[in-house]
């Protein structure tokens, strides 16, 4: 099979595209626009059930300052090129760094890095979009701030401002992303910039403080959406407790999800508890370091059997609660004991700290690392766990509830058991909702388990939607689908705004299933 | 995976950044290492198969240079223009063509289960199947991913190949070959 023949953007002329590429060339540098087969495979690599030949980009543009973004999206007004925009690339399971479809140009900020403020008084950043992880929390550490991040899983090489536009999780207090984001500075289609909140008073110095600025909020516009290209962002980071005090609690029995849930939830609503906390089922725990076929090499759903044999060979429990206390030593005291006597009501949990919890399997060791903002990328195990390159996460929301969780744990095993994938799933317990994510794993080379895949997702979609669950997010294969779930009134929502703020649709068309 | 903080410390993302005057962390390393001499290629991979790509990379004039198990993120320390192959699993490879986003070049991957071959050239047609007389087929895929590191073809490419089984393993694993 040969692909060797030029992608270019759809309803683009060759001729046209060549003046977009000279004019790109003039604004950037030649070695800033990328068109080469090989330097664009990077950009094609996907994990989700679509077909390679959908995401397939014409070029990728890597600018370093606003004002070229700004002349970058003159000249596709100009041409009608059609821009993909990524921060660091790493929405990985989600579509990774490729384009939305095939002839999209990348926008790919990467070499805006730069760090533009750390105030530890008022504990905020102000951040480019290829900030990452890593670099923010070296930079702490180099200057000795007292302050911690929220990293996702794949911390180190992940972004914030990436993350926090598609509205990610960490496993912190401030695990809920954009609940800790304050202000913006978006690039228009026009080619304005504008700056969200107390960024439109000149030398303002509350821009990182006061989220809501004057007049309709706006700043959720520019997240999970395609109307704007956002180039700086504000955040708030939390300043470093006096005490931490991770823990491990293990159930034994599938049917205890619905007690973990009801136990935890006056204990998060309360800030008893105020981490994002992740129940996390056996077969996640374990495959982020051990693979599949040391317990099963039926390519069907992994059978309850190897799923208790893992438990024991390993020391996972069938849910894993992994949570954290902060504050001062006699906050810590205090709140353990009301955990404590919460959890060992029924006499079902095991309570597990330090080292015991540390000499159990699973994952308490990066868990407790991640809780406190630290960087480490043991989640990428879970790659090996069924091999073949597929991966796609399925997350609906619920209110935390057992009964809902009770609900959404049952059904997602039927559908992907009825289609032969495991449950691969943890819970992210929010202050009052629950992200359940499920890493739909296959093997992306077998093309009858990609078609399998594929449809498992759409049937989760679908079923959810129809038992009121809707997802927090997507990948782009199904963004389309997932988009029909919440109705056609807030798509025409959408579909107006997107009208109003980039009429030619240049940018991130299709993104969260907004196009004109 | 987990990283120690000498291999954090080792990649480029860890710079260190001053407000106002973080430079790309990729751009910076380029040109602080020796830039690599002529003819060579790092090789990762820590066991038969690395040492049999090596022998057929040596064949075609290549002079690779054993670097042990892949740790992607070690790569953005290497200087730009380096050439690097080798195999890895799952999570490398992930991590490694992420992390090759406008940073580098693919040139090849592969898929290679105990008798058949996944190839994917960035750089023109593939030749045959990995097979030839007294050899391993991780030493024809060291002299494929070498004429393929010396061309100067373009376009992506992709094909499978049968073999005869492999005696010594039935176990899948994932080749590279990249220019940073």
């Amino acid at each position: 099979m040969s692909t060797s023949e030029r992608i270019l953007p759809k309803g683009v002329a060759a001729a046209d595209f060549d003046a977009a590429l000279a004019r790109f060339r003039e604004i950037l540098g030649a070695d800033s626009v990328l068109t080469d087969s090989d330097q664009l495979a990077p950009y094609t690599k996907i994990m989700m059930a679509g077909d390679d030949d959908d995401y397939i980009p014409s070029a990728a543009l890597l600018p370093t300052a606003t004002e070229q973004v700004q002349e970058i999206v003159r000249t596709c007004n100009q041409y009608k090129i059609p821009i993909w925009t990524i921060s660091t690339g790493k929405n990985l399971g989600y579509g990774s760094a490729a384009p939305g479809e095939t002839g999209q140009v990348m926008l790919d900020m990467h070499r805006m890095n730069r760090i533009l403020d750390v105030d530890p008084e008022v504990c905020t950043a102000l951040l480019e979009p290829g900030v990452t992880y890593q670099q923010l929390y070296d930079y702490i550490k180099e200057n000795d701030l007292k302050l911690w991040l929220d990293p996702p899983a794949p911390s180190a090489i992940a972004g914030p401002v990436g993350n926090t536009l598609d509205r990610g999780v960490g496993y912190t207090p401030y695990g809920e992303h954009f609940m800790f984001q304050c202000g913006m500075e978006v690039v228009l289609a026009n080619g304005e910039v504008v700056r969200t909140g107390m960024g439109g008073i000149e030398n303002s110095s509350s821009w990182q403080v006061f989220k809501w600025g004057y007049g309709p909020y706006i700043d959720g516009l520019f997240t999970q959406s395609n109307y704007g290209i956002v180039t700086k962002m504000g955040l708030w980071l939390m300043p470093e407790p006096p005490a931490y005090w991770p823990f491990l609690i293990q159930y034994q029995d599938p049917e205890d999800i619905e007690e973990i849930v009801d136990v935890l939830r006056p204990l998060r609503i309360s800030q008893i508890i105020p981490n994002a906390v992740v129940i996390v089922h056996t077969l996640w725990d374990a495959g982020t370091h051990v693979t599949r076929k040391t317990y099963y090499e039926g390519t069907d759903s992994i059978p309850r059997e190897a799923i208790e044999r893992i438990k024991a060979d390993e020391g996972i429990g069938e849910w894993n609660v992994y949570a954290a206390l902060y504050g001062t030593p006699e906050q810590i005291e205090v709140n353990w004991k009301i955990v404590e006597q919460a959890f060992g009501a029924s006499g079902k949990a095991k309570i597990m700290y330090g080292e015991e919890a540390e000499k159990r399997g699973g994952g308490f060791s990066y868990r407790s690392a991640l809780m406190k903002g630290d960087m480490n990328l043991q989640e990428f195990g879970l790659y090996n766990w069924r091999g073949g390159g597929g991966s796609m996460w399925f997350a609906p929301v619920s209110q935390a509830k057992g009964s809902e969780t009770k609900d959404q744990t049952a059904l997602a095993q039927r559908i992907l058991g009825k289609y032969g994938f495991d449950y691969v799933a943890e819970y992210i317990v929010g202050w009052r909702d629950m992200h359940h994510v499920i890493d739909l794993l296959y093997n992306r080379q077998d093309p009858e388990e990609t078609q399998r895949a594929h449809d498992c997702f759409a049937e989760l979609i679908d079923e959810f939607a129809k038992r009121g669950y809707g997802l927090y997010r997507t990948n782009t294969e199904f963004m389309e689908q997932v988009a029909g779930t919440f109705g056609e009134p807030l798509r025409e929502v959408h579909r107006t705004l997107k009208k109003a703020l980039d009429p030619n649709g240049i940018l991130s068309p299709g993104k969260s299933g907004i196009r004109l | 995976m987990k990283l120690t903080r000498r291999q954090l410390l080792k990649n480029g993302l860890l710079v260190g950044a001053a407000p106002l005057a973080m430079g790309a962390a990729w751009t910076s390393q380029a040109g602080v290492a020796d830039a690599p001499a002529q003819g060579e290629i790092s090789l990762y991979g820590a066991d038969r198969s690395a040492t049999e790509l090596g022998l057929g990379l040596r064949q075609k004039g290549l002079t690779p240079r054993y670097e042990g198990r892949l740790d992607p993120l070690s790569l953005n320390a290497l200087p730009s223009g380096t050439l690097a192959t080798g195999f890895t699993d799952e999570a490398g490879l992930v991590l490694l063509t992420s992390l090759l986003a406008g940073r580098g070049r693919i040139l090849a991957l592969g898929r290679h289960a105990a008798d058949a071959d996944q190839l994917v050239s960035h750089r023109g047609p593939l030749a045959g199947p990995l097979v030839a007389e007294g050899s391993s087929w991780q030493a024809a895929l060291g002299r494929e991913y070498g004429r393929l590191a010396l061309t100067g073809r373009a376009g992506r490419h992709a094909r499978q190949f049968r073999r005869p089984a492999d005696a010594t393993g039935t176990a899948s694993e994932l080749s590279f070959l990249i220019r940073l």
